[in-house]
């Protein structure tokens, strides 16, 4: 059974490094220039692993897929902002997730805007300025949307995996 | 499907809730006072003529192969009177936003607001 768990949370690994990988040429920067901005597909795994897995096992993915990410792509920077932004993301759900008024949706919500808030954070104190701070309002009017369609697709994947879930279990 | 992957009013909540967070995060920011060295830069054919603080009131005239008369006022700037044909640059009316410009192309002029753009002027 551990071994299941363990090939199912370097499958998820793989997914995130992959969505990762897709997601720069879905660049939503496209249609509102700002940095930072993105669909997050990656959270899609994020989630799934918290759901189905609980917070140790999601945390050791999203760990693992962003280190090996910005080993692939990406700079210190990048990693500083990704690793801020993460945590505190999957923080934020992981509290969210034990409120009984809100779904994966609203839970989905409030990583993508913790998410925002880490990276912004993080950038601040890395500039050593508030000016990234200014771009918080659009980031996170703009997360609302993307939190929403992240959180169906993690509603899907979850309800429509019936096996990966009776394996793993 | 698993109850906690059904859509709840929970979810509407914590949307608006984030959605309020922004509202409330620009509100403060249109509110906070302007960033004090933004300046009101004057070019004329690519090259800076005059440069002056936008919180000082003040108007004079630019010639060239037409006159602009510019007025600072109550931190916004504007062509108030232009003898080029059109006039665009005084239809453009007031800016006071940092990052923000009125052009004049019969003058070959171009009066920029200097200074770090502001929120409205990322997200347009």
């Amino acid at each position: 059974m551990q071994t299941k768990k363990l090939t199912l949370c370097a499958v998820l690994t793989a997914l995130a490094l992959a969505l990762g990988i897709l997601e720069r040429y879905l660049p939503l920067s496209l249609l509102l220039p700002l940095p930072g901005i993105k669909l997050g597909l990656a959270n899609i795994v994020t989630l799934f692993a918290l759901y189905e897995l609980g917070l140790p096992y999601a945390a050791a993915i999203l760990l693992l897929r962003i280190m090996l990410g910005s080993i692939y792509a990406g700079s210190i920077t990048s990693l500083l902002y990704a690793l801020s932004g993460g945590a505190l993301s999957l923080g934020v759900m992981a509290i969210a997730r034990r409120n009984p008024h809100l779904s994966i949706y609203g839970v989905s919500v409030l990583g993508a805007a913790a998410h925002n808030i880490g990276q912004i954070l993080a950038a601040s104190a890395v500039l050593a300025s508030p000016a990234a701070m200014t771009y918080l309002p659009v980031l996170l009017a703009v997360s609302v949307g993307t939190g929403l369609l992240i959180g169906a697709v993690a509603a899907v994947m979850l309800h429509r995996l019936p096996t990966i879930r009776r394996e793993a279990k | 499907m698993r109850d906690d992957l059904r859509f709840r009013p929970g979810d509407a909540i914590a949307a608006i809730a984030v959605l309020a967070l922004a509202g409330l995060l620009l509100l403060v920011w249109l509110w906070l006072p302007r960033d004090r060295q933004t300046t009101v830069q004057i070019y004329q054919n690519g090259v800076l003529i005059r440069e002056l603080p936008l919180d000082t009131d003040t108007s004079f005239t630019v010639g060239g192969t037409y006159e602009n008369t510019i007025s600072i006022e109550n931190g916004t700037v504007s062509v108030t009177r232009a003898t080029c044909p059109g006039e665009d640059c005084v239809h453009t009316g007031k800016v006071s936003h940092a990052g923000q410009s009125i052009l004049c192309l019969p003058n070959r002029l171009e009066v920029r607001l200097s200074g770090t753009p502001e929120v409205d002027e990322i997200a347009r």
